[in-house]
């Protein structure tokens, strides 16, 4: 290889592109709303330090028009997406992606910037102990596996519930079937220490404020759209079946409409049907249909059956109190009631 | 003893020979194991995912705080072809200052004169040939001024963003009260500063968010201070008036990454902007030169950079080490 090797990069890219990377890492995901805030101040910095370099610019510097502060307002979408494009192209021989999607509960759409291939261990394992990772998989095994089932698709969980995952789960993992979850589930013990609670309500509370989990008002920690758009393809690998036989119930699914993961949205009053919507896609969904139908089994659509936190906060069960919640809750996920006892005293 | 004058570390040479016989593989035996790694044709593909290898590892190194270390390099990154070193080291500088704006700078050795006199007696014995290289490096970025400001790259999320803001102001202004100490603070004066800040028994956390912690002991706040070379805690253990024994120095990340005019700007916003005579101290105290652009009392500037609302250090963030 030789010396004058350089890196290959996109077309125009010069420092207003990597202050914009640098931001953008510093954040971890950008919506609209602060990428124009973002790219005002670039441009701003930019026409301010003009005279010095004047190697090429970016895209969206268009509106600066030489000098002076940039309104955060002249900048529009299609600049924004021009600049997430180029940076994206920067960064992907370096399996950085940049990645967007709709938050399910705000239908605002998030920019995030992803590692490509992405796990939880790689995804943290740098500035969390290993016990905290450790911790970490057994939380995404309580969301995924156990509060995830075919009648009770939570994905997401209270605190008392987080706080049960503080300990490795012995013997075998509740998955029942499956196989893959289950191994995992015996491997991590044998090394991991269980957090006290204290650490793991920090670790929760961190978790919030890096953006990883977000925390619903009702108490339920569920993932946020930039964790779900670096984890994605893990979760579908860790929780799924592989080769699923047509219509077997998956941990994992999709929006009927827009076709990205479902942790908070709707489903089929059938529930052996697998079909999921999102909240945010319901409008323009039925906009393009003739009848208010399931489009797999045909059984008409309410729209009260849920996917996410409401899949519990809508039970009668819940809206009569913590109490009747808590006890609804232990019934329907045969929890060891001697697991909470043990882990007070931790 | 001064070494000998231009004795290069041997490793370097080592490489540097190696790289010239790369192509010639009747050499290469000579250097030791591995006569394969000629093989020129897939070098390219392999110096690239090394390179690209070694770039991520930097990056998630930065995330935690931790040195790059050239050890942790040969053993994560290079693996088998741990003699390509130097060519990884420089494609991974190019592509970090290409893509990011970003560059690996080498942390400072150990000052000599820190270490307590057990140790410098352990050093003179084991004391090698080699000039003293730390081998271990962190990220800083490289992008011009104008554009590190905090409403452009703000505290990293990592934890938190408020508390990673609040650390930073913490760091900085402790290693500004050390730097303008003439480089040593006692522990008593330290403490004293610390009351004066408001600082003393508590300080925030990485996360005042998290309603169960949001301070922290300030104790194990200067430790992680120590433990990522912001700070250096020298304890000598002398045979009389031991109150006095212990000592804080700046470590090596934060010569770094706190340089001095990171200093001068917390200096300004404590003094509440510049002026000819703060300048001319701060010359003197730093001994820099003048601010080149801005020249005496050049107030314009500081309102732009210095008006953090709560006199938090802001600009002096880490990343905006500015050298080119």
């Amino acid at each position: 290889m030789a010396d004058d090797w350089e890196p290959p990069l996109p077309p125009g890219y010069n420092d207003a592109h990597r202050a914009f990377l640098q931001a953008f890492m510093a954040r971890g995901t950008l919506t609209f709303r602060e990428g124009r805030k973002l790219l005002a101040a670039i441009a701003s910095a930019s026409n301010a330090g003009r005279d010095g370099d004047s190697d090429g610019e970016g895209e969206g510097e268009g509106h600066g028009h030489g000098h002076g502060p940039v309104n955060p307002d002249s900048i529009t979408m299609a600049d924004f997406e021009s600049w997430v494009r180029t940076v994206r192209e920067a960064v992907e021989p370096l399996d950085f992606d940049v990645r967007n999607t709709r938050d399910q509960v705000r239908g605002e759409r998030v920019w995030a910037f992803v590692n490509a291939h992405s796990d939880p261990v790689t995804q943290l394992g740098t500035a969390r102990t290993p016990d905290e990772v450790a911790y970490v998989k057994r939380l995404l095994d309580a969301m995924f596996d156990q509060h995830n089932t075919p009648r009770m698709e939570v994905m997401a969980v209270d605190e008392g519930q987080a706080l049960r995952a503080s300990r490795p789960r012995g013997r075998e993992s509740q998955a029942g079937g499956d196989a893959d979850a289950g191994e995992e589930g015996t491997q991590a013990p044998a090394a991991a220490r269980p957090l006290k609670h204290s650490e793991v309500l920090a670790l929760l509370a961190s978790l919030v404020a890096e953006g990883w989990l977000r925390k619903s008002q009702d108490g339920f920690y569920d993932l946020t759209p930039r964790a779900l758009m670096e984890l994605w393809p893990w979760l579908v690998e860790t929780y799924n079946d592989p080769e699923p036989a047509d219509g077997d119930w998956q941990r994992i699914k999709f929006c009927e409409a827009c076709k990205e993961i479902v942790t908070h949205g709707q489903r089929c009053d059938n529930l052996d049907c697998t079909v999921r919507l999102h909240d945010i896609c319901d409008e323009a969904f039925w906009r393009t249909r003739s009848a208010r139908t399931c489009p797999k089994c045909g059984t008409p659509w309410e729209g009260n059956h849920f996917v996410g936190e409401r899949a519990v906060t809508t039970r009668a069960g819940f809206q009569r109190g913590r109490g009747a919640r808590r006890r609804t809750e232990a019934a329907q996920n045969d929890e060891e009631p001697v697991d909470e006892e043990e882990e007070e005293g931790a | 003893m001064p070494p000998p004058p231009r004795r290069r570390p041997q490793e370097l040479e080592e490489e540097e020979e190696e790289e010239d016989t790369q192509q010639i593989p009747d050499h290469v035996d000579e250097d030791g194991d591995e006569p394969m790694e000629d093989a020129d044709a897939d070098a390219g593909g392999e110096m690239n995912t090394m390179i690209k290898n070694l770039v991520r590892y930097a990056l998630a190194c930065e995330f935690s705080r931790t040195p790059i270390r050239r050890d942790a390099i040969r053993d994560k990154v290079l693996g088998p072809r741990g003699r390509s070193f130097k060519k990884v080291f420089a494609g991974a500088q190019k592509q970090l200052r290409a893509t990011f704006g970003m560059e690996m700078v080498e942390l400072p050795t150990k000052d000599r004169n820190l270490l307590t006199t057990e140790q410098k007696r352990k050093a003179a014995k084991s004391q090698s040939q080699k000039e003293p290289t730390s081998n271990a490096y962190i990220l800083v970025s490289v992008l011009p001024e104008a554009y590190t400001t905090p409403n452009i790259i703000p505290p990293s999320k990592v934890q938190s963003a408020d508390g990673e803001a609040a650390y930073i102001g913490l760091y900085t202004i402790i290693i500004a009260i050390i730097t303008l100490s003439g480089g040593e603070l006692s522990e008593p004066r330290l403490r004293r500063y610390l009351t004066r800040l408001n600082a003393a028994e508590n300080m925030p956390s990485m996360n005042p968010h998290d309603a169960t912690a949001p301070s922290e002991k300030t104790d194990a706040v200067l430790q992680r201070m120590v433990k990522q070379g912001y700070l250096v805690k020298v304890t000598e253990s002398r045979s009389a008036g031991d109150d006095e024994g212990t000592t804080w120095h700046v470590g090596p990340r934060g010569k770094i990454e706190v340089d001095k005019e990171a200093i001068a700007n917390v200096v300004r916003a404590v003094y509440g902007g510049s002026s000819g005579e703060l300048e001319k101290k701060l010359e003197t105290s730093l001994k820099i030169k003048g601010r080149s652009r801005g020249g005496e009392g050049a107030v314009e500037e500081e309102e732009v950079e210095e008006a953090p609302p709560d006199g938090d250090p802001g600009p002096s963030h880490h990343r905006r080490h500015g050298r080119r």
